[in-house]
Parts: C-alpha cells; structure tokens; sequence
C-alpha cells in the first residue's frame, strides 16, 4: 500500500473516531478558518461576552503554522525559558490561533523578564505583520517551561491577569520542550486566569501533572487562579497535503532519532527528583500511622491521593517514556545489527557473479 | 465561470527561459518542515482573503491571472557552515505595487527585528509559489545579491496533486552561464533533504495526524509511538524492495549490467551491520539495563503503593472492629 494512501486512511479513521465533519475534508471548508472578517471581530470586541462569563472561553484551536513555531522556539531555549505571542481571533466560546512570533526576551525557571523593549518589538512586529496581509491580532503569550510541566506559576497567573484585563481576549499558552521530546509527543497547555475576587467552582484537575518537587509549592498556590482550555488543531488542505507528501521524505527522522540519547540529563534530574519525592512520601506516612494511633477519629474521610500514589505515577509516567524510546533502539538494533554478509559463497550464483553477497541472519 | 483546464493553465504560465536543466552540485541544502508550512500557511491565508474580499491585491502576492490563486513572496533565513545551507525558517515579504520589485524598507524592518531573537539566522535567500520559474523572478533574485551574494530560491507549487509522489518544492541557486555569448545569471536546480530537531519532528507528527493535545491514555501513547516507527520501516521496507527487485531483474538479463549502480548497491549491503563494535555492545546493553532498572524500580514503587493503601484499608477496619471491644490501637 502506498503511504499516501496509509496516510489518509488513518486521517479518515481519526476524523470518525473524533466526530470530525465531513467539511473538513472540503479543502473550501478546511479553509474558511484562514479568512479574517474584521467586522465580525469588531462586533465581539464590542459585545465582550467574556465580561460576564469567567468560563466563556473553553476551547483553542492552534494552527499547525503556530504550534510548529512555538514549539521549535521553545526547543531552541534549550534549558532557559523563552517567550512569545500570538496572533489570531475568537470565535465563540473558542480562541483560535493564527500564528505566533517570538520575543527577545529570555528568562529561567518561573520568572520570565518581560522587558521594555519586548513590549517596542511587539508593537513593531504586529504594525509590520499588518502590512504584509497577516491581519490578526494579538491573542495571547506563549512560554516554555523546560522539564517542569504546563502550568501556570505565581508571576504567570500576575501576568495572564494583568493581560486579561487590559487587553481580552487573551490565552496563555505553555510549552515544555524538554518533555515534548522524551514523551515524543507535545506537552503543551491552554490556560485563563479568574478575576481577582472570583471563586471557581470545585472541579478536577483535567490531566495529573508531574511536578518537581522544588516547584511544587509555587504550583499548588495558584493552580485554583486559573483554568485549562481544550486544544485542538488545524490545518489548511495545503498543510494536509505537503504533511502527507513529506512523510516520504520524513521517515528517516523517524528511525535515526532516539529520546534515550537526547534527554539523558532530564532523565537523571527526573530520577533525583522521584528519590525526593519518595523521601517526603516516607516522612509522610510515618507521621500519618503514628498520627492514626493518637487519633484515629480525626483522620480525614475523604482523602485526596496518597503522595505514594502520586510517586507511583510519576515513576510510572517516566518508566513508560524510556521503554518507548529502548523499543526503538531495540527495534534499530535488530533491523541493522543482526545481518550479517555470508561467509560461504552463493551457491546458486556463478563463481565469478560480481553481485551482492547473500545477507544471512545471525 | 468555469475552471481553465490544465492545458490553459499550462500555457498560461509564461515561459520560463532563465532555468537550467542541470543540476548543481555546489551547495547542499537542509530544509526544515517549519519552512514549509509557512510558505503553504502565507499562500492559503491570501489565497482565503482574495476569495473573501474578491480581489487578489495582497501586498506580500501579485494575480498571476484568472483562475489561478495569487502568488506569495518571502524571505528564507538560516545558516550557512561551510557548503552546507541550512532553511531553519522564513517570513514575507511586501511587493512594491507601482514597481512590482521587493519593498526594501519593509526587509529590512523585518530583517532586523528576526535579528533581535535570532542572532544567528541570516537572509539566505528567497521564496515564492507557482509551477513554475517566472521570467520577472531574476529580478527579484538580483535585488537581493547586496544582502546574499549567492541567493537561494525556494518555489513551492501550490498545486494539489493527489497522483504527486513528492514534495512539490524546488529550490533554485543562480549561476553565470554564457548563452549566445552573453553572461547570464540562470536558475539552477539543487537536491536538498529535510532536515529536523527532534521537538519539530514530534510537532510535524502531531499536527500531521492531529493528535488530541493529552496524548491519550498510555496504551493509545504506545500504539501511536509503535505506529510511527511501522510506518518508517514499511518505507525502508519498500526501498528495498525496489533495489532488489531491480537486481533480479539484472540477474535475469532483463535490464542491461550498470556496475556504477551494482557498486552502490554493494557498498550499501556492505555497511551492514552498522555497528559492530564491542564498545557499542557495552553501551548499549548498559542503556538496556538503566532501563530495565528504571522499569524494576518504577514496580517496586507500584508495590509499596499497593500494599499502603492494603494496610490502610485493614488499619481502617481494624480500628472500628477494636472500637466495638473498647480497645484502641493501629494494626501496623
């Protein structure tokens, strides 16, 4: 079977498993989203609907263009956290992403240095961006948080309030890079701050987070300041074809990466961070049997996860993401390793055939 | 209105007489996906505006003619090490309206604000869409030879073609070629590859499937990161089987001997295996077993989960049963 073919079969598979519509494979319809219609964004902004509704805005939907951009910046930070913006508009209860540009602005850990003249440079690049036909405007900031997850910390949650409040609608959107390649898929999160005095309703956390253990503190303080966004993708019938034709040239990339040899330091720093955590979990549960002891009536009822069980899954996320990468290395290593030329010469070819060597196994 | 036909939009196309045939060996060029999209994202998102707006005066595009979408112009930056040429990404660029030349003032706005977060990127060329090389693009080309002296020039059909094999980009160099006695600067096809970072690559793969942003469950994780490396080895699968089909049919006499090709084949059979070596046998039974490691721990930890939650369950019941007696105490 042709791998085009293979290819479009899986799209069709994906698009009825996930209740796509059928337009999306009108390449007209698939289109439609790239029109920017000023008139019906004038008449959002004047009706501002997220005023009234904290939780109006549910969804984003990021272009392939965006995600592409964001992620290789991200990636390109290495260790160091880089930031940027998007562009694009909002479509009902819905922000959708255009496209992204960087800034000249580095910071590390959780505190990204917004300096002035990012704020020059945005500006300047939005005002140019106009001139060139890419309408859209200013719908959000973009972070990576290299190793430690996709959430929001205390200056970020200062930062996406602030944001929220001087130039709506507006999305944060974080990144790490670091996970992405030892996941080998993209970790990235969608998130809107809650005014100030709001109190949100009691809901659960949509995906468990690895957090280490030294940003913990930062992450349980402000993790009920804001919400996360579904994510959704899409591309143009343009994108859909070049992505399918590029495969042919692509799996090659696919053979000779290995997250195993990539991320060996994000590995050992997650391994220390796991022996900590196993440490306090420790520390924890001798307090809770000696506590239960004393007074076993006063135990809570309802108790959230153990922190061993949060261990557990931790050790477990990682684990799983290296045995991904050893199946590859596995894979590879029976593919190209095991044949070996034939020692004896072919017996049905003719002693003095110039042809290949017959390959045997090992 | 009807459609034009192939053939009218064939012959529509002006003639392109500054191509060369043959195909350069001077530069190898690595071109990362990011270009790609961006060139196919600039064109549909103009192409969408024309169809809304009714007109095609994008200032980054100029109306070949009815029937066939505007054409796109922008800007390639990367690096250059060596002979080695390296598209990491690209932005667009304004056409003059009255001139139809690049608008420089906006280049170099441009130009100098991807400087201040990409230090490293230089202009390396130009790109633009269509079927083909236009005679009016040399212009184009030459007004960029102050920034590059040796501009590339990356064309992207966007055309879709469901019989198509191939990626329908092209990039071109420019080369000093007597016609008729004359010095003339004429484009010169160049092979490239793609080139990828890992993040990119597992970006591609998202968006190319579109993955839901969770991932999924950890079985649906590993059925997807199975899928992918199937879907590499059927492609090596079927190149393979090309190359042996190919010697067979030799063997068989139906092809004429071409020992430049049975060297090359030879060659390629001959890498394999492709490491052998005791240092890399270490290495990587040492890995095998770091991960074997991690996998015994990771289920020890399960364990003990396991059994605190058991010993949590029997403390529980342990204590209501001792409370009834009017005894107190924990079971462990």
């Amino acid at each position: 079977m042709e791998p085009t073919s293979s290819a479009s079969i899986a799209r069709q598979t994906w698009e009825l498993e996930n209740n796509i519509p059928a337009a999306a494979s009108d390449p007209d319809a698939m289109d439609a989203i790239y029109r920017y219609d000023d008139a019906s964004q004038a008449r959002a902004q004047q009706e501002k609907p997220w005023a009234n509704d904290p939780h109006h805005f549910r969804r984003t939907k990021i272009s392939a263009l965006a995600l592409l951009k964001m992620v290789v910046h991200a990636r390109a930070g290495g260790t160091i956290e880089v930031m940027g913006l998007m562009q694009g508009k909002c479509e009902g209860d819905a922000i959708i992403v255009m496209d992204a540009f960087a800034l000249p602005v580095e910071g590390t850990e959780t505190r990204v240095n917004a300096q002035a003249d990012a704020y020059e440079y945005m500006v300047d690049y939005s005002t140019i961006n106009k001139q060139a036909g890419r309408l859209e405007n200013v719908v959000g900031w973009y972070h990576s948080h290299p190793g430690y997850g996709c959430w929001l910390s205390g200056i970020d949650v200062s930062t996406q309030m602030l944001n929220q409040q001087f130039t709506e609608p507006f999305l944060a959107v974080v990144i790490d890079p670091t996970r992405t390649v030892s996941a080998g898929k993209v970790e990235i999160g969608a998130f809107r701050t809650y005014p100030k005095d709001y109190k949100p309703p009691d809901e659960p956390v949509s995906e468990y987070q690895t957090i280490p253990l030294n940003k913990i503190e930062d992450f349980g303080v402000h993790c009920k300041s804001y919400y996360a966004l579904d994510i959704t993708y899409f591309k143009s019938s343009l994108d859909s074809h070049l992505l399918d034709l590029l495969w042919n040239k692509y799996w090659v990339n696919t053979l000779s990466s290995s997250s195993l040899l990539g991320n060996r330091d994000y590995v050992a720093g997650q391994i220390f961070d796991l022996a900590d955590k196993l440490e306090q979990a420790e520390g924890q549960l001798a307090h809770s049997r000696f506590g239960g002891m004393i007074m076993p009536s006063q135990r809570k009822k309802e108790q959230e996860e153990s922190p061993l069980a949060k261990v557990t899954r931790d050790s477990s996320k990682i684990t799983a993401e290296q045995v991904h990468g050893l199946m590859s290395q596995v894979i590879k290593d029976i593919l190209f390793n095991s044949v070996h030329p034939s020692s004896k010469a072919s017996t049905s070819a003719p002693p003095d055939s110039s042809g290949p060597e017959p390959m045997v196994e090992a | 209105m009807s459609a034009p036909s192939d053939a009218a939009v064939a012959a529509a196309a002006p003639a392109s007489t500054t191509t060369a045939a043959a195909s350069s060996g001077g530069l190898t060029f690595k071109l990362h996906p990011l270009v790609i999209v961006n060139v196919s994202d600039h064109h549909t998102r103009v192409k969408a505006q024309a169809a809304c707006s009714g007109d095609s005066s994008s200032p980054s595009s100029s109306a070949p003619g009815a029937g066939q979408p505007p054409r796109v112009f922008g800007c390639v930056i990367g690096v250059q090490r060596g002979r080695t040429v390296e598209i990491f990404n690209s932005f667009e660029l304004v056409l003059d309206p009255v001139s139809g030349t690049l608008d420089r003032a906006f280049l170099d706005k441009k130009q100098e604000l991807y400087k201040k977060v990409f230090p490293d990127f230089y202009v390396l060329g130009w790109y633009s869409t269509g079927s083909d090389v236009h005679d009016t693009d040399m212009l184009i080309h030459k007004s960029l030879m102050d920034i590059n002296e040796s501009p590339v020039y990356l064309l992207l059909n966007p055309t879709i073609n469901l019989s198509q094999k191939d990626l329908p980009v092209t990039i071109y160099e420019s080369e000093l070629h007597v016609i008729d006695g004359i010095p003339q600067l004429i484009f010169v096809r160049s092979n490239y590859t793609i080139e990828t970072v890992e993040a990119e690559r597992i970006s591609v793969d998202h968006v190319a499937h579109l993955k839901p942003s969770d991932g999924g469950s950890a079985a649906t994780q590993l059925a997807a990161h199975l899928t992918g490396i199937h879907s590499a080895i059927k492609m090596l699968n079927s190149r393979v089987r090309v190359i042996h089909q190919y010697l067979v049919a030799m063997q068989k006499g139906d092809i004429p001997l071409d020992n430049s090709l049975l060297r090359q084949v030879s060659s390629l059979v001959r890498r394999l295996p492709a490491m052998e070596s005791q240092k890399f046998q270490d290495d990587f039974l040492m890995e095998y077993n770091d991960t074997l490691l991690m996998t015994y721990l990771a289920m020890v930890t399960k364990c003990s989960s396991t059994m605190n939650e058991l010993v949590e369950k029997i403390n529980t019941s342990y204590e209501r049963t001792t409370s009834r007696r009017g005894g107190r105490g924990a079971f462990m």
